[in-house]
């Protein structure tokens, strides 16, 4: 990193800060931040960054993100409503609520598409949805505008504590899709340096609460500083969208005063509609062209006023712009501002710096967010349209402006205060660190320290819970205060770290805490084993309180592997009471250690300690100041290529030993030798000039410092290492959904097995008696012998086949009917029977349930389509034991063992309890050289009342690691002969994880050759939640198992996360001919993969099968081929 | 295979200062002074601590490839240079350490590559700036010890290579190579389970190198240890006086390859022990089911069963 990047790093820290100060937020948005701060992190290659962040919320999965951001809307929309009840009318309400929705559905699914690409695409998506969700509340201000009668979304509001606010939002309206876009950015802006916190707190709370959009639209902002985020120093911005309407445009106007100083900035976020005339540099010149782009629309005439103040150094910027209708309205609310405007003092140049930045900040956004924009825009067109006009602009301002603050005090300021002392904490926490920094002799320009800062303020954002505000006076402050109180003397300083050295058996360990505490702590040996034990070493420098926890060197061998085992846990056992701040890995610069050898050493560091000791952790490579060996050339490689290099290939390795690719350890450079070179401070200096020891201290302070930040904040939770855990565990609703969705059949008693089909037979029962005897009407008939066929003329031929297959079709269709009936009577017998006294009906039960006592062969598995030699499945066949218990081998053709193939076993039994309840019971056991799996389900089913049965089931298999139960419940009725509903109920635990799921399901059967099954279900676990439905239609033959035609059609739709997944497939079997069919299969989704096939068998055309040669043939002619050669 | 190789001119020795030059030739000349028209060393250690690159220094060109950060292949490289009649071969070897195990792989490839040649000197080679030996120097030398038999250690010389280098906590060089040697002696002798009396008279030698271009230089720009010395010849003139200190050198023929074959351990017991079952386990055995069976009284009912039997047929 060069010392450009350092200062553009320090500039975005600054402007980052301020931002947090600004900053309002309630908890949706400060879920949305983690995401936004992470994509900053992933953003910035800086190596401390990343290691930093990977404390923070580790980048997200896309399903994680989405779920974040899913809570938006949800959360949001209801305390939208709230806000809007008082004056709301609400069949306006409703509707804007609707619309609200389907915008969102939109944004969403725009974003999520994106998201799978890449992080740009993801931080794009991100920003739509922040818009869209502004959207969202501006419109209910709307609403509530109109609702009072006015036209325009305004709302102004002021308060009472001194200091007048004035707020005004008023629509903006860009001539772009014959939608218009208002867009009114306004800052209220506040000073620290006047000293009246309290004030501008209460302020700043009352701000909050009018508008729950404001935080949202803040949020948008950062969204939008994708990477050097740099936002004004605005203080909230709303951002309305307000429709077209017929004759009137709205332009926005910004006012903002506040009593003290006051920055108007109108800030328009670019937007991909008007980009154009947005992408200029200064808030001013863009309201002007606003104002231009707006004009431009047909009958619609603007004034633009404005007034731009600059004092001190600094500027007022308002835009008051309107239509020349509400002229005289507008000058009126003018001359409300404009005491407030004389009364503002100065602005800080910085607000100069900030408001010329922000501009180009939005000019960028437009470039991220192009696609993502018309989902927003599309939905306030048509709220607005009806909606008069502005006049009443003033009134809002005298009005409305009353009714929230009050309330919002009242509410808020309990947290207030609270938040206070937070911030108050972490302002000490950031002098500490720049104490220290100073002790250090570092500026608040190095990297390290500069990454630091702005994660503070970051965090501090994040946390707000109410929005912080952080200026840049914090830092200022801070550096104040921490100068000050360092050239008051190295008064001692509350901050302690304690750092745990682990690393190989001579590579340094020992030599490196002598060099850090600059004396000799713990003697070392070059030859032996310098340290036994884990021991602490305390110490001071630069009058930090620094602990460091010695451990023996581990060895690099597999075979020692447990000694070293031994040696962590002798480890662990010594920081438990006392965790270290900070884990230094320790490693030779010098030594080439490629073919993965510190490999075991590594897993072994993980297996004792788990994979979060890496997130906390160093990498020191000892050795530092040796020369870097001779490039492929000959001549030496650079030193930093060298460094670069053996960094690369530790950081890799411990990588690859966490499990965790994100990881991405900071490294620092470490030299004991006494023969190091030193610079004039005594320091020892490496060859390319760095100071090691400061460096290494201040990582690790870094990271003791944002631990504590963390702990002040309550960020805890997002540290990953518990996050791995629990993610790794849920397991994704589809897949439970889908499973849910499944229907299937009830556990039957053993003499029922058979006659599931019956029920729907019963049906056609009556139908076709007339064809039944119709065979019997029919003529004999004698078959032919071969001979005599032959003899035949080709018409007759057919004449005779087409007359014996009409036969035989009758003749089974008799024989189905006579088996049918067979059954029905044998049931009805049964049913008899029971009612009879006992011995009689034992007798017939006895008779029945005679078990088959030989074994005889189960019919074998089906082979494999195409001929594989490797395909055991024809080697086995297996015997049908009299005993209850089924028991089958599984086999799995592409397990990891192809030649035998079996790999577990399946169980079934079924049992029957009371004679009435039936239970099946099946259980699969698989297992191969990685892992075992095991998967049990139990169903049983009961029948209560006519027509109704509920089927309950426990099903327990595992995944990955962990077992999933799942308990299901379903209750069919079949009241109608034509309709059977069915409803059922699933809860599955995984883990700590339940999810519950609840499905509705109904068959219709039309009649003989149309059935259709619709299911829908719901899925949710842990506030998300996945719907799915689908939907299976059957057209058969008219007599069904006879007639070979069959179509079926089926569609599912499956919705998580806005991510709508939709899948189709139709399948059709027509017979053509005789003993051909055709069969034609084709699937489509609507990510556009799909599949046709279309296949034809025949038992006809023996000859087609000698195409089957061919292959065969090629293949003996290359053989021969190859022999000639 | 050795003979396969086309042995090149050793142009590589006109680059060594002419000092070194008229060093090595004089070496060379005698092995022409005791007829021996070629040497054969075998170069082994861990990865990365620096073979091809010694290989590379000797030979005076880049012979053997070096890459800094990633392994080389498996496969062992033949160097050969013939410089006026006299032949000098090199192998260098892989690592043999792979992922915190010895690589069995790469030894037999090894000992597959060697087969039929003889070694004549065996170059351990491990770095001189490491402070610790573990147990995977220990096993890389049982392998080593395994493969070649612990004679082979009677031909063999201990490199320690980043030579020049100044030793932590201001320890004397010269105290410091002698204890980092002793320490890798000491395994060797462990490891190769030596005993005393196999070291009598002959203990392994221990050369220093250093490969790195930064290494200094003397007035005549021959490559200098710490101490002095121009290291290249040393190596060279160790190497000869080991391949002449009169030990067998080391043939790997195929018995050595392939191990003791198991099909031929016991062969001749096996009459011995059929011997031993007929007379002592089938014989009792057989006397005893005829005895059981002469004593067996048969029920009622099969003798019935067979009278039915025998009057149906």
């Amino acid at each position: 990193m060069g010392d450009g990047a350092e200062i553009v790093d320090m500039s975005d820290r600054e402007e980052k800060k301020k931002l947090a100060e600004d900053r309002i937020s309630d908890e949706e948005v400060e879920k949305n931040e983690l995401v936004r701060s992470d994509e900053v992190r992933d953003n910035e290659e800086e190596v401390f960054e990343e290691a930093i962040g990977s404390q923070e919320v580790p980048k997200l999965e896309s399903f994680e993100a989405d779920g974040l951001h899913e809570d938006l809307p949800l959360e949001t929309t209801p305390g939208n409503s709230k806000d809007a009840h008082e004056v709301g009318d609400q069949e306006e309400k409703s509707e804007v609520n609707v619309q609200d929705i389907i915008t969102m559905g939109e944004a969403e699914s725009d974003f999520v598409t994106p998201r799978m690409n890449d992080d740009q695409g993801e931080a794009g998506a991100d920003i739509s949805f922040g818009k869209t969700e502004s959207s969202l509340d501006v419109a209910e201000n709307i609403e509530k505008a109109t609702s009072s009668g006015f036209g325009l979304a305004a709302e102004d509001v002021s308060m009472e504590n001194g200091n007048t606010h004035s707020f005004s939002e008023n629509g903006v309206v860009f001539p772009e899709d014959k939608e218009l876009v208002a867009e009114v950015i306004s800052m209220s802006p506040w000073s620290e340096e006047t000293g009246n916190d309290g004030i501008e707190d209460k302020n700043w709370e009352e701000n909050v609460d009018v508008s729950a959009g404001m935080g949202t639209e803040q949020e948008v902002g950062q969204g939008e500083v994708t990477n050097e985020n740099c936002f004004e120093k605005g203080f909230v911005c709303i951002d309305n969208e307000s429709g077209a309407q017929r004759n009137g445009v709205d332009y926005n106007s910004v006012q903002n005063a506040s009593g003290d100083k006051s920055l108007n900035d109108s800030i328009e976020v670019a937007r991909s509609g008007t980009s154009s005339p947005l992408e200029k540099s200064s808030s001013e010149e863009k309201g002007e062209t606003e104002g231009h782009g707006s004009s431009g629309s047909p009958g619609v005439t603007f004034r633009e006023h404005e007034t731009v103040q600059k004092s001190n150094g600094g500027h007022d910027v308002q835009h008051n712009s309107q239509s020349n209708k509400e002229l005289e309205q507008q000058q009126d609310s003018r001359v409300n501002i404009g005491p407030e405007i004389k009364e503002s003092q100065h602005v800080e140049r910085e607000y100069d710096v900030l408001s010329s930045v922000s501009p180009t900040e939005s000019t960028s956004n437009t470039a991220a967010s192009p696609p993502t924009r018309p989902a927003g825009l599309g939905r306030a067109a048509p709220l607005l349209e009806p909606a008069p006009r502005v006049p009443q602009q003033p009134r809002v301002n005298g009005n409305v402006s009353h009714n929230q603050p009050q309330q919002a005090e009242d509410s808020t300021t309990a947290e207030t205060d609270e938040h206070d002392e937070t911030r108050e904490k972490l302002q000490l926490i950031r002098v500490k660190f720049l104490r220290l920094t100073h002790r250090l002799g570092q500026t608040p320009h190095n990297v390290v320290v500069a990454q630091v800062l702005y994660r503070l303020g970051l965090a501090e954002q994040l946390r707000g819970r109410n929005g912080s505000r952080v200026g840049a006076f914090s830092f200022d402050r801070a550096s104040a205060m921490a100068e000050q109180l360092e050239a008051g003397g190295q008064d001692p300083l509350d901050f302690s770290c304690t750092i745990m050295v682990l690393g190989k058996s001579g590579v340094g360990k020992s030599a490196t805490i002598n060099s850090i505490f600059d004396e000799v702590k713990i003697s070392t040996d070059a030859f032996q084993m310098g340290t036994k034990r884990v021991q602490g070493v305390e110490g001071f420098v630069q009058g930090i309180k620094v602990r460091v926890i010695d451990t023996p060197g581990l060895l690099p061998s597999w075979s020692d592997q447990h000694k070293n085992e031994k040696i962590l846990k002798s480890a662990r056992a010594f920081i438990k009471k006392n965790p270290p701040d900070i884990v230094l890995y320790l490693d030779r610069l010098d030594m080439q250690s490629r073919d993965s050898g510190d490999m075991p050493l590594l897993r072994t560091i993980t297996d004792v300690f788990g994979p979060s000791i890496w997130f906390n952790a160093i990498v020191g490579l000892t050795h530092a100041a040796s020369a870097p060996p001779d490039g492929p050339s000959g001549t030496a490689s650079s030193y930093d290529m060298f460094v670069t290099q053996r960094s690369h290939v530790i950081q890799q390795a411990i990588r690859q030993a966490a499990g965790d690719r994100r990881l991405m350890n900071p490294v620092s450079l470490v030299e004991n030798h006494s023969a190091c070179r030193t610079n004039r401070a005594g320091q020892r200096v490496l060859p390319n000039g760095q100071v090691w020891k400061p460096h290494l201290l201040l990582l690790s302070f870094a990271s003791k410092i944002l631990a504590e930040a963390n702990a002040l904040l309550k960020l805890q939770d997002n540290i990953p290492g518990g996050q791995f855990v629990a993610r790794s565990k849920a397991l994704p609703l589809p897949f439970l959904l889908s499973s849910l969705l499944q229907s299937r059949p009830q556990a039957k008693l053993p003499e029922q097995q058979y006659d599931g089909e019956e029920d729907e037979d019963d049906l056609d029962d009556s139908s076709d008696s007339d064809e039944e005897a119709e065979y019997d009407q029919l003529p004999p008939f004698k078959r032919l012998t071969k001979a005599e066929m032959a003899k035949l003329s080709k018409s007759q031929k057919k004449q005779y086949l087409d007359e014996m297959e009409y036969r035989e079709k009758l003749f089974m269709k008799r024989q189905m009917k006579e088996e049918r009936k067979r059954r029905k009577l044998l049931k009805k017998f049964a049913a008899e029977i029971k009612n009879l006294p006992n011995g009689y009906s034992e007798n017939v039960e006895e008779e029945r349930s005679e078990p088959p006592s030989v074994p005889v062969p189960m019919p074998d598995l089906s082979l494999p389509a195409s001929f594989d030699s490797d395909n055991p499945t024809h080697r086995y066949r297996y015997l049908d034991s009299s005993n209850q218990w089924l028991v089958r081998p599984v086999l799995e053709t592409n397990g990891w063992d192809h030649d035998i193939g079996y790999e577990g076993v399946n169980a079934e039994r079924l049992f029957v309890v009371k004679d009435k309840i039936p239970i099946s019971f099946s259980g699969q056991v698989t297992k191969d050289k990685k892992d075992a799996n095991v998967q049990l389900e139990m169903a049983s089913s009961v029948k209560h009342g006519e027509g109704r049965s509920t089927s309950l089931g426990l099903d327990m298999q595992n995944v990955g690691k962990e077992l999933a139960y799942t308990i299901r419940s379903e209750t069919k009725f079949n009241n109608f002969k034509k309709n059977k509903a069915a409803a059922g109920l699933s809860v599955t635990l995984m883990g700590d994880s339940v999810s519950a799921g609840l499905k509705v399901e109904d068959k219709l059967i039309a009649n003989k050759w149309f059935r259709m099954v619709m299911s829908g279900g719901a899925m949710t676990s842990r506030g998300d939640v996945a719907y799915g439905g689908s939907l299976e239609a059957q057209f058969r033959d008219k007599d069904y198992p006879l007639g070979r035609f069959l179509s079926t059609l089926g569609l599912s739709v499956m919705d998580w996360h806005g991510d709508l997944a939709i899948g189709g497939n139709i399948q059709s079997q027509v017979p053509i001919g005789r003993s051909s069919n055709l069969i034609a299969r084709a699937n489509l989704n609507n990510k556009g993969a799909g599949q046709v096939s279309i296949r034809v068998n025949s038992s006809e055309q023996l000859q087609l099968a000698m195409v089957s040669l061919v292959p065969l043939f090629k293949k003996l002619l290359s053989y021969y081929s190859l022999q000639q050669m | 295979m050795a003979a396969l190789q086309m042995s090149r001119e050793w142009i590589g020795i006109q680059q060594f200062p002419p000092a070194t030059q008229s060093k090595l030739l004089e070496i060379l000349g005698k092995y022409k002074e005791e007829d021996v028209s070629s040497l054969t060393v075998l170069v082994m250690g861990k990865g990365g601590v620096g073979k091809s690159s010694t290989v590379n220094s000797v030979i005076g060109e880049k012979a053997a490839a070096v890459s800094t950060f990633q392994s080389e292949g498996l496969r062992p490289t033949f160097v050969s240079r013939s410089r006026s009649g006299f032949t000098l071969n090199i192998i260098d070897t892989p690592g043999l350490i792979e992922g915190g195990y010895v690589n069995d792989q790469a030894i037999n490839l090894i000992k597959k590559f060697l087969l039929n040649t003889t070694i004549d000197v065996l170059l351990y080679v491990d770095r001189l700036d490491v402070y610790r030996v573990d147990d995977l120097d220990r096993q890389v030398i049982s392998a080593i010890t395994d493969a070649f038999g612990k004679e082979i250690w009677k031909k063999s010389a201990l490199v320690l290579s980043h030579a020049q280098f100044s030793p932590p906590d201001g320890l004397n060089y010269d105290l410091f190579v002698t204890r980092r040697s002793d320490a890798l002696l000491k395994v060797i002798r462990t490891g190769a389970q030596l005993k005393k009396h196999d070291m009598q008279g002959s203990s392994i030698p221990v050369i220093l190198v250093e490969n790195s271009g930064r290494c200094h230089k003397n007035e005549s720009d021959e490559k200098i240890l710490p101490d002095g010395t121009s290291w290249i010849p040393n190596l060279v003139k160790t190497i000869t006086e080991i391949s002449f200190n009169g030990n067998k050198a080391i043939h790997v023929d195929k018995k050595l390859v392939d191990g003791p074959n198991p099909n031929e351990r016991g062969k001749r017991l096996i009459p011995l022990i059929l011997a031993f079952q007929y007379l002592l386990i089938m014989k009792p055995l057989v006397r005893s089911i005829k005895s059981d069976v002469s004593r067996e009284s048969k029920p009622a009912w099969e003798l019935r069963d067979s009278g039915l039997a025998s009057r149906r047929s």
